[in-house]
């Protein structure tokens, strides 16, 4: 195992990773920016190095700085978090070409999942359900307009380098494919370097079900349920929940077994999320993320297991701890996030943290890495703290969600809490009823 | 080998620094009055001079109220994994202070056993090359900001410096 790790992001989730580390009696190294100075993961780490100025570009992502920082504090292993250089595959090939271990995947896994067309394309090939669509680049107007005629109208122009919802355009009929297509083609270029595109169906109420699994290097692969994360806002996830309303245990066996055979198949090592459409009891996969997840706790919560020492453990060349059969999911979990933001014109909010009080009680946890005097900095994305609840079943789970949302204080800067109680009380959201664009709608009344 | 904290920069800008010319009785009431004056003006710096004697008072963040506001949090909260202040981590970087614009490992001269680029008492000029810091096998060459004479020496051969850690003071 190793004796060292660098934890190469900030906010909760180096603290969740340090955590992690911590309890397996590994001693974690912190990099941070001068922003950073003072935050929580510098003060809990066992080493701290400051890697350079506030701009993300010249710390949490430069990757000679990070692998400098290396040199001189000599980690076994590099954790990459989330966002950031998590799911880069150059930075995992310089880390491996250091002598460090990538705590993720393989570059070359990073790379095929990384493309949107070679992912659709590898998983569709080992009996995993895609979107009907281009079966790979589009070239030009026509071209899209002959295979939007055949999958049905409406559909969705996308970018091959894409995430985070850029470039990515809807047209209802063949009258706006060109402008959505030649939008899509300018957001992918600036956002991406990129621009290649392709189209896919487009389907209109369908819910956000994603599959967490789970590999070794020996070849076993268990998954670990689903997650519901339907409730979005310009494509980021607001709140998640597992497991999912929308399916019966039937279901959750049968898709399970598909991506655990898909991902044997692949090789893959470490752990990774597949991420599909519902819709009609059918499912689409729209991509698989080859990186630990911001609501992986939700999976955490009913299956009683630490996702991110798994992954340690599985980088580290040791074999799952437990069998397909040993997991039991018990009972349900919901994760806020919870953004430095208006809750009612979104606007984003930094500055200083007055005041802090975090719910608690059984079956309430918080990641978060705020503190009373904490500043939030500008640089950095507004997500500051993630309340995720366990109940025996759904409706326990949002009588103590409610009850701990009620606890939380954080003032000084405005915060997502009064919309996370609004929408809890939803009688929409309490029965279960939502799709991928409810929260919008829900956010328009 | 920890490589030291350091505290923000940005509240060691806020923090007031007062300098002062040596056999000089520090007037507290004046300092005082000096910094209403600031705070009510908006001024970021006052200088006073009566023949040998000079007083300058400098509000980094141009109020004095926004000081105490800001600092008392901060200190307030005490820190989980308390580190030993370093004479270079107490106080705000000198006057003159160089920092390092990267992380690595420092070196003061070209190989081992030659002499150090650089050394207490020389006069260095614009983009001399002051040290080498090592980031990714590297060898990256630390100019001089400007001309300068060489007073003080932070880190030593081999090290680990961090991004804005004080190499030298040039005076």
């Amino acid at each position: 195992m190793f004796d060292k790790v660098l934890i190469a992001n900030r906010g909760e989730i180096a603290l969740r990773i340090h955590r992690a580390c911590r309890e397996m009696g590994i001693s974690t190294v912190a990099i941070h920016s001068t922003a950073d100075a003072d935050a929580m993961h510098v003060r809990l780490a066992d080493e701290s190095v400051c890697i350079g100025p506030p701009p993300a570009a010249q710390s949490y992502l430069n990757i000679p700085a990070i692998i400098a920082a290396c040199e001189i504090t000599s980690p076994d292993a590099i954790h990459p978090g989330y966002g950031f250089l998590a799911e880069n595959a150059s930075f995992a090939q310089i880390v491996e070409e250091h002598g460090y271990v990538f705590i993720g995947p393989t570059p070359d896994h990073m790379r095929l999942m990384g493309d949107k067309i070679s992912a659709k394309e590898a998983m569709k090939a080992r009996g995993v359900p895609v979107m009907p669509g281009s079966d790979g680049p589009i070239e030009d107007v026509s071209a899209g307009l002959a295979i939007a005629e055949e999958i049905g109208y409406p559909v969705l122009v996308k970018a091959s380098a894409g995430g985070g919802g850029k470039g990515l355009k809807m047209a209802p009929d063949p009258a706006s494919l060109p402008d959505a297509m030649a939008l899509a083609r300018a957001e992918a270029r600036a956002a991406f370097g990129d621009d290649t595109l392709y189209l896919e169906k487009f389907l209109v109420n369908p819910r956000h079900i994603e599959i967490q699994v789970l590999a070794d290097e020996h070849g076993n692969v268990i998954h670990l349920g689903e997650r519901d994360c339907s409730l979005q806002r310009r494509h980021q996830k607001i709140l998640e929940e597992a497991p999912a309303a929308a399916l019966n245990d039937d279901q959750r066996a049968a898709l399970g077994a598909t991506v655990v055979e898909a991902v044997r198949g692949l090789g893959y090592r470490g752990l990774g999320t597949v991420e599909f459409l519902f819709e009609d009891g059918e499912f689409y996969f729209i991509e698989m993320n080859t990186r630990l997840q911001v609501e992986h706790p939700v999976t955490e919560m009913i299956t009683g297991i630490d996702l991110v020492r798994e992954q340690i453990r599985v980088a580290a060349g040791a074999p799952l701890s437990f069998a397909q059969d040993d997991i039991r999911f018990q009972g349900h979990a919901i994760e806020c996030r919870i953004n430095a933001e208006n809750s009612e014109t979104m606007m984003p909010s930094p500055g200083t943290i007055t005041s802090y009080h975090a719910p608690g009680g059984l079956g309430v946890r918080v990641d978060s890495a705020l503190y009373a005097g904490y500043s939030i900095p500008t640089a950095y994305d507004s997500m500051i703290a993630k309340l995720i609840v366990h109940g025996a079943n759904r409706n326990e789970c949002l009588m103590r969600l409610r009850r701990a949302l009620e606890e939380f204080v954080i003032e000084g800067v405005d915060s997502t809490i009064p919309l996370h109680r609004r929408l809890i009380a939803d009688p929409d959201f309490v029965n279960g009823v939502y799709d991928v664009t409810w929260l919008e709608r829900f956010l328009e009344t | 080998m920890a490589p030291k904290k350091t505290t923000d920069q940005q509240t060691k800008e806020k923090k007031m620094a007062v300098t002062k010319a040596v056999k000089f009785d520090v007037d507290s009431d004046l300092i005082r009055r000096l910094a209403d004056l600031m705070a009510e003006t908006g001024l970021s710096e006052i200088e006073l001079g009566d023949g040998d004697l000079r007083l300058r008072v400098v509000g980094g963040a141009g109020n004095v109220q926004a000081v105490s506001v800001a600092a008392s949090p901060l200190t307030a909260e005490p820190s989980p994994n308390p580190q030993p202040a370093t004479a270079a981590d107490a106080a705000a970087p000198p006057p003159g202070a160089v920092p390092s614009p990267m992380v690595g490992t420092v070196y003061v001269a070209p190989e081992p056993g030659a002499a150090p680029y650089v050394s207490v008492g020389d006069r260095v000029s614009k983009d001399d090359i002051l040290f080498v810091i090592e980031a990714m096998k590297v060898m990256n060459p630390i100019r001089s900001p400007r001309a300068g004479t060489v007073t003080e020496i932070m880190v030593e051969n081999g090290g680990p410096v961090e991004f804005g850690e004080t190499l030298l003071v040039l005076g």
